[in-house]
C-alpha cells in the first residue's frame, strides 16, 4: 500500500520501509494513510481571463486485516470546499472496498470500486498523466473515476506472462440522469443509493509485452432500475439489463527505455433504446458516441545520466469525440458535441510523485444548436466561438 | 510487424519457470542449475511469503532477487522478460527493481544474494 505514515492500533508510527520489511503482516495490524491531489491556474486566451482552482485532494486510508483481507478507501474533495446551499465543490467516496486474496495471482474486490475501463479510470493519479486536465475523452465518453458498487475479480494468467484479466458485476446506470454534453457520466450512482435491480457487467484483458501495455475492455449494463409500473409507464425496458448501455474500449501504451512515451485510446458507446429514453426523460440521449486520442512524448532529460531521477516530458496529444455520433429520430443534433482538442506541453517531475505541468489546449467544436440552449438576452452575454485556447499551469502529487 | 519482432513477442508469451520452496529459514538456497540455458528469470514461490520472488540472472552472472509486491498499493506484480508490471494502477519496474512507470515511487524490495557451491543464496532478512 502507499504509505506515508502508518498508524497501528497502539498508535505506533512506523515508516513505509518498516511496513514493507514487515510484509504488512496481520500482527502489525497496520492502518495506512496516503493521498494525491492537484491544483491549477488556467488562462483563457480568447477572453483573457484566468481561474485558479484546487482541483482535488484525495485521502487514502487502508487497513490490512490479514494476509488475505484488506480494506481500501479514497475520499475526495473537489474544488477545495463544500458550502451548504451554494454551488461549490464536492466531497465523495472515490473508492471503498474490501479485497480478498484468493491466491497469489487472483483476488476479489467487493464494495465501491473502479472497474478497469480505459486508462485514466483506474490509473488517475496526476503524476501518471501529462496534462493538467485528465484526457477529455476519458471524462466525457468514458466517465472519469467511474465507480459503482459491486463485486470484481482480478488476476493474472501465469502461463502467459504479462496477461491480466478482470471481470465485475455492479449496479447499472440511471438513464434518467443522462445530460447532453456529458455522455453517460451523469447517469452514474457512484455508490449513492444506486438502483440494484439493474446491473452491469464489465470485463477487461490487459497484456504487458515488450514495453507495450495493451488493453481491451467492455461494459454492458441496464440503465432503467425501475419497477414494473414505472417501466411500463415510461415505456422503458426494466430489469437487470433493460434499456442497455454498451461501451467498448481499447488502448495501448508504450513506455520505452529510450525516453519515448506514447499512448492511444479509442472507445465507442451504444445506447440502443435512446429514442425511448428521450420520450421518458426528454434529455436528448444519443444512440451512439465515440472518442479517441493519441499522445506522444519524449523525456528531454533522457540523454543526461545525472538527471535520471528527474524527468521533463515534452508531449503533444490530439483528441476527438462526437457525443451525438448518431441520434434516434427524436434526437436533436448539436454541433457543440463534436469536439477536438490539440494539446502540447511540458511535464516536469523533480522526483517521482511530484509533478509540475504546463500545457496549451486548443478546443474546437462545431456550431451549437440554438434550439437546444436558452441564452441570456442581456448584452453581457458571452458570445459563442467554436475555437478556444487555454494555458494551464499546475501541480500534482501522489504519495 | 517484422519477423524478429514477432519472434520476440512469441518468446515473451512462454510461461516463466517456477520453483517452489518450503524453507522456513531466513535464507533460500536455489541451485544455479535451476536456470535453463538462455533463461534469465525464475519465479520462486515460498509458502511463508505472501508474494513471489523473481530471481533475475544478470549478464555478469550475479543475481537480483526481487519481491513481487508493488510498492504502490501492495498488489502482486506480473513478471515478464521486459520487467515487472502492476495491473492495478500501471506501475512498472525494471529487472533491477527500479521504477520505470509511476504511480509507484519506490523501488522493489531487493533481497541480497550470493553464490556458493553452485547455489544461489537469497537472504530474506535483508
Amino acid at each position: 500500500m502507499i504509505l506515508l505514515t502508518c498508524f497501528s492500533s497502539n498508535a505506533q508510527v512506523i515508516t513505509r520501509e518498516d511496513s514493507l520489511n514487515a510484509g504488512l503482516t496481520p500482527q502489525n495490524n497496520p492502518t495506512v494513510i496516503s493521498g494525491y491531489g492537484q491544483a491549477k491556474v488556467q488562462y483563457d486566451l480568447r477572453f483573457q481571463t484566468g481561474t485558479a482552482n484546487l482541483t482535488r485532494n484525495v485521502l487514502f486510508i487502508g487497513h490490512r486485516f490479514s494476509n488475505r483481507i484488506s480494506f481500501f478507501s479514497e475520499m475526495e474533495l473537489e474544488d477545495a470546499k463544500v458550502v451548504g446551499g451554494k454551488a461549490s465543490g464536492e466531497i465523495s467516496m472515490e473508492q471503498l472496498f474490501l479485497k480478498f486474496n484468493i491466491n497469489r495471482n487472483n483476488y476479489l474486490v467487493a464494495g465501491l470500486f473502479i472497474p478497469r475501463i480505459g486508462i485514466i479510470n483506474e490509473n488517475h493519479l496526476p503524476t501518471t498523466f501529462n496534462t493538467n486536465d485528465r484526457p477529455y475523452v476519458e471524462q466525457l465518453v468514458i466517465p472519469s473515476t467511474w465507480r459503482e458498487l459491486g463485486v470484481g475479480v482480478y488476476g493474472q494468467i501465469p502461463k502467459i506472462p504479462g496477461l491480466n484479466y478482470s471481470a465485475a458485476l455492479m449496479n447499472g446506470l440511471n438513464s434518467g440522469g443522462f445530460v447532453q454534453g456529458t455522455g453517460i457520466a451523469d447517469g452514474k450512482f457512484e455508490g449513492s443509493n444506486a438502483t440494484a435491480s439493474n446491473l452491469a457487467i464489465t470485463g477487461a484483458l490487459l497484456y504487458y509485452v515488450n514495453h507495450f501495455r495493451v488493453q481491451v475492455s467492455s461494459y454492458y449494463g441496464g440503465s432503467a432500475g425501475l419497477s414494473q409500473k414505472q417501466g411500463d409507464s415510461l415505456k422503458l425496458d426494466y430489469g437487470a439489463f433493460g434499456t442497455p448501455v454498451a461501451l467498448n474500449e481499447a488502448n495501448v501504451q508504450y513506455n520505452g527505455t529510450n525516453g519515448i512515451h506514447c499512448k492511444a485510446l479509442a472507445c465507442f458507446v451504444s445506447i440502443k433504446d435512446a429514442d425511448r429514453i428521450n420520450v421518458a426523460y426528454a434529455n436528448n440521449t444519443p444512440s451512439s458516441m465515440y472518442g479517441y486520442y493519441a499522445e506522444v512524448g519524449y523525456n528531454l532529460f533522457q540523454p543526461f545520466t545525472r538527471l535520471n531521477s528527474k524527468s521533463l516530458l515534452l508531449f503533444a496529444r490530439y483528441e476527438a469525440m462526437n457525443l451525438n455520433a448518431s441520434l434516434p429520430k427524436n434526437g436533436i443534433e448539436d454541433g457543440l458535441q463534436q469536439k477536438q482538442f490539440f494539446i502540447a506541453g511540458l511535464h516536469f517531475q523533480p522526483l517521482k510523485g511530484v509533478s509540475v505541468k504546463l500545457d496549451y489546449v486548443q478546443r474546437i467544436t462545431g456550431e451549437y444548436n440554438k434550439l437546444l440552449y436558452v441564452t441570456n438576452p442581456y448584452a453581457s452575454n458571452i458570445p459563442f466561438y467554436t475555437t478556444y485556447q487555454f494555458i494551464n499551469l499546475g501541480i500534482g502529487y501522489s504519495f | 510487424m517484422g519477423g524478429s519482432a514477432l519472434l520476440s513477442m512469441l518468446n515473451s508469451c512462454s510461461p516463466l519457470p517456477v520453483l517452489k520452496t518450503s524453507s522456513k529459514e531466513s535464507t533460500l538456497s536455489i541451485p544455479e542449475a535451476s536456470f535453463a540455458e538462455n533463461q534469465n528469470l525464475l519465479i520462486i514461490k515460498n509458502a511463508n511469503y505472501e508474494f513471489d520472488i523473481l530471481l533475475v540472472k544478470k549478464k555478469d552472472n550475479t543475481y537480483n532477487a526481487l519481491y513481487m509486491q508493488c510498492t504502490h498499493e501492495s498488489q502482486p506484480l506480473s513478471a515478464t522478460k521486459s520487467g515487472l508490471f502492476c495491473s492495478s494502477h500501471g506501475s512498472a519496474f525494471s529487472l533491477d527493481g527500479e521504477v520505470t512507470t509511476q504511480p509507484a515511487t519506490r523501488p522493489l524490495k531487493k533481497f541480497k544474494t550470493q553464490t556458493e557451491n553452485n547455489q544461489i543464496i537469497i537472504h530474506l532478512t535483508t
